[in-house]
């Protein structure tokens, strides 16, 4: 029922049976005092639009028989949102637009699922990273003019972009506030566990409620992933930078890895700005430019893109756009799926599987040099 | 395969004190007092120490069970398994004679664990019990109350079968429609 | 019963007396504290699967796991690579589905036999460098290891009194064939040691006929003990547990310190095998598909050579 803020009580003094009164899960009354320093890191109060996500852990002494009616519910209503047509009274598709230069599409949120090896048709190596696609949205979109008012704007921006929120992995409404879930209702698909936005140009608006898939990309398409590195906490100056410390031995104490003198004399004059010291090294947004698309799995949505420098751990999230380097981004006699890939779309059936045509696929034969070619 | 979440890396465990051998410290001495405590879990089938030691003596105690349901008491590996982790010999027996017929079919974890609140004016370590699933002592937890007629319980079952009926003369209306059409083509 | 209480009772009246609910403040971070603390920048493996089976939205079906075929003991000491590699936080089950898919594809094209470390091998590959663009090498492996597509194997030979060592990636699509001269098992499980051995025991002649083992007998191991040379060695053998060496000839001490290094504990820590190997359950399911898919592409196999026997009359 209403429940404390105590949580989840498992037993009080009254009713124990045994030893210990057993607590799980209990919010304690919270101090207000920080005792512990935790250097370098950091918090700041949220931001004004900032939305609080998660519900307080509720116990509401539910049967076992009502919790699996509430999800039952949850499951019809989503399922018959998820089949929806879009009927022309209410608002019908949008219009869709040709690509042009300037266009900059919408990206996707996928998740980092390893590494692997692959080969070129000349027997030639080199690693691929498996980024899968798991229920992408399309949450909602701001046009320029709007979004030009909205508080996360740069004066830089100009007019020219829009926003597009995107939401990945579907989850159960009730572990979030009201609040979170009405973000959704636009888009009438369930509330995401992850949300990232990007800028788009206003002929690549998409409707919100539209799916986006693998295919939303090409083979030999190139792409940026921007994600968060690992986060490797408070790190000494050999780990953090590289620096190489000091002999084991040859009478050095207690010196084996920290960083030699910080500063020169005379009028250098003591430690200059962006000095590398230890500190919190990792956990910092960084993009990784120019990765081309070898392999598209349509079946598992799943890309194989070059290298295996995506930042950040297995499973982390991955925000994956069209490149910006101008000469690799596509071309407009070439345009990609605009704005994005829609089932209706494909004049063929669409395969399991695309591969590069550089890419040696494992049902060829063995690669063999002809003679003469080097 | 275990059936609860457990730690990626082991814990350090304190250096170990035993009557005959000294200190022993290390991975020895980890091993050393996990033998304890697995000695202790099968012989008492419960027993409560530091929250940490619970938790890294389950694992151990859930391999072995395992082991032994998996390969049978004429398997050489299991029984050194069983030898090194037995400290009582008596307790190889009860392993198999008594803890391997009682969690054969079992789809879940065979030991549950809990945390015990602690002890203010004390050390402050956080101390937990660890139990084999299926022992005869009284209930850990205490016997829940009967949340049936709670109000928010009550609305929820007069809800459910309301939507159930609904759902289901929608589906025989369904198909009522459907086997006319059938019939007028 | 006795033990029992002792262990619970103290505890019983300590928290009954003292213990309140304002009073039991446990070390919990205030809020503060709580968001300086660092978060997981990434999901947990048992987070993503739910996600890929939540009936929320519409998914991939998974092929259904295979419980019906018939798989001999030994099946997965011949395919140790199929098996994924346990580090937990690498794990992800679609991409080691996909990964095994392209195996069995790769498996499918060409003929990788069964072979253990001390069998025999040649191994052709296509090379772009040797004049017949091709290049042919014989030797003993040596080591075997890797997982899914970085699967490798090592072979030693001796050509002109020098030792050489080749590594060979298994899925690599420069292979073009692999033979095996001669099948059987050392007692040992990597013959690194070999490079400190005299140079007869890795030389193998390049022209050497296949020695073949007759259909249905267990293969052969081979007891040989290897006489190491003098020390100095490029490893300290005798902290190694080596079973296919002769007595290694050294003073006292190297033994006393060999003795003091060994952890002879580790082979019963339980958790330890169950962190660094993929465990019973996963193991089984998994041999069941790679042996079912073995037998569907033997099958096709063999229907391919009879149609070209055909063909031929």
């Amino acid at each position: 029922m209403a429940a404390p803020r105590i949580g989840n009580v498992l037993c009080r003094i009254s009713n124990c049976n045994f030893t210990s009164v057993l607590l799980e899960k209990i919010n304690y009354s919270r101090s207000s005092t920080c005792l512990l320093q935790i250097r370098h890191r950091q918090a700041f109060p949220p931001a004004a639009w900032y939305v609080k996500r998660k519900t307080t852990d509720l116990d509401e002494n539910l049967t076992k028989e009502n919790e699996e009616f509430l999800d039952d519910v949850m499951k019809d209503v989503y399922r018959k949102r998820l089949d929806r047509v879009f009927s022309p009274l209410e608002d019908g598709p949008w219009k869709r637009n040709e690509y042009n230069r300037y266009t900059r599409r919408t990206g996707v949120l996928a998740i980092k699922i390893g590494v692997v090896p692959q080969w070129t048709k000349e027997g030639k190596r080199f690693t691929t990273t498996m980024l899968q696609i798991i229920d992408n949205h399309v949450i909602r979109y701001t046009p320029p003019e709007k979004f030009m008012k909205s508080a996360g704007w740069k004066p830089w921006w100009g007019n020219k972009y829009g926003v597009a929120v995107v939401g990945a992995l579907s989850t159960n409404p009730r572990i979030y506030t009201k609040e979170y879930n009405n973000l959704f209702m636009e888009s009438g698909v369930p509330p995401k566990k992850k949300l990232t936005r990007f800028l788009i140009t206003e002929n690549a608006a998409v409707q919100p409620g539209t799916p986006l898939n693998a295919m939303h990309y090409r083979v030999g398409d190139v792409v940026d992933c921007s994600a968060k590195t690992k986060d490797y906490g408070f790190q000494g100056v050999v780990k953090r930078w590289g620096m190489k410390g000091m002999p084991k031995s040859h009478g050095v104490t207690k010196t084996h890895r920290r960083m030699g003198t910080t500063a020169g004399g005379k009028f250098k004059g003591g430690i200059w700005k962006g000095k590398k010291m230890p500190g919190l090294m990792g956990n910092r947004w960084r993009t990784a430019r120019g990765l081309k698309i070898w392999r598209v799995n349509t079946k598992y949505n799943v890309l194989y893109v070059t290298g295996q420098n995506v930042p950040g751990n297995t499973h982390g999230f991955v925000r994956v756009m069209d490149t910006k380097l101008p000469l690799r981004k596509p071309a407009p006699d070439n345009p990609p799926p605009m704005p994005t890939w829609y089932p209706e779309d494909a004049t063929e059936p669409i395969e399991e599987e695309y591969f590069d045509k550089d890419l040696f696929q494992f049902t060829e034969e063995s690669v063999k040099f002809a003679e003469g070619k080097k | 395969m275990l059936r609860f979440p457990y730690r990626a890396r082991p814990r350090k465990m304190s250096r170990q004190r035993l009557p005959e051998e000294g200190i022993i410290v290390g991975q020895e001495g980890r091993l050393q007092r996990l033998r304890q405590l697995v000695t202790g879990l099968v012989r008492y089938e419960r027993i409560e120490t530091v929250y940490q030691h619970c938790d890294e003596t389950r694992g151990y105690a859930e391999r072995l069970i395992h082991t032994a349901i998996r390969n049978g008491d004429q398997h050489q590996h299991t029984m050194e398994m069983a030898d090194y982790w037995l400290n009582e010999k008596d307790l190889i027996y009860k392993l198999f004679d008594v803890l391997v017929p009682r969690y054969q079919n079992y789809s879940s974890a065979f030991t549950n664990i809990y945390r015990t609140p602690i002890v203010y004016p004390g050390r402050g370590t956080e101390m937990g019990i660890l139990e084999l699933k299926g022992n005869p002592w009284p209930d850990v937890l205490p016997k829940q109350r009967d949340n049936r007629y709670v109000i928010s319980n009550v609305l929820l079952q007069a809800a459910r079968k309301d939507y159930n009926t609904s759902k289901e003369s929608r589906k025989t209306k369904n198909e009522l429609n459907s086997s006319s059409e059938n019939s007028e083509t | 019963m006795a033990s029992y209480s002792r262990r619970i009772l103290p505890c019983f009246w300590k928290t009954t007396k003292l213990l309140t609910f304002e009073d039991s403040a446990r070390r919990v971070p205030c809020r503060y504290h709580q968001e300086l603390l660092p978060t997981r920048n990434y999901l947990l493996p048992e987070t993503v699967e739910e996600h890929r089976k939540s009936e929320l939205s519409k998914h991939p079906e998974l092929p259904p796991s295979i419980t019906s075929e018939n798989v001999p003991a030994d099946f997965r000491f011949v395919y140790p690579e199929f098996l994924p590699d346990p580090q937990y936080d690498r794990r992800d089950s679609i991409r080691e589905r996909l990964e095994r898919e392209d195996m069995y594809r790769r498996r499918a094209v060409i003929d990788i036999p069964e072979f253990y470390v001390g069998s025999i091998m040649a191994v052709t590959v296509s090379d772009q460098y040797s004049p017949n663009k091709e290049n042919r090498f014989v030797g003993i492996c040596i080591d075997r290891g890797g997982v899914g597509l970085r699967a490798f194997f090592i072979l030693r030979n001796v050509v002109d009194g020098q030792g050489i060592e080749i590594m060979y990636e298994m899925y690599n699509p420069t292979l073009q064939s692999i033979q095996v001269l001669k099948l059987e098992k050392r007692v040992d499980d990597k013959l690194y040691y070999l490079r400190d051995a005299p140079q007869e025991y890795s030389t193998f002649p390049f022209d050497m006929d296949p020695i073949p083992v007759p259909k249905g007998s267990t293969v052969p191991v081979n007891k040989m003990k290897v006489q190491l040379n003098p020390r100095p060695w490029l490893e300290r053998w005798e902290r190694q547990d080596l079973q296919g060496v002769e007595d290694l000839k050294l003073e006292q001490r190297f033994y006393d310190k060999a003795a003091k290094v060994a952890k002879p504990w580790e082979k019963y820590d339980l958790m330890k095998w169950y962190r660094e190997n993929t465990n019973e359950e996963e193991r089984d399911s998994i041999m069941q598909e790679v042996h079912q898919r073995k037998r569907l592409t033997d099958i096709e196999k063999s229907k391919r050579k009879t149609k070209l026997a055909e063909r031929k009359r």
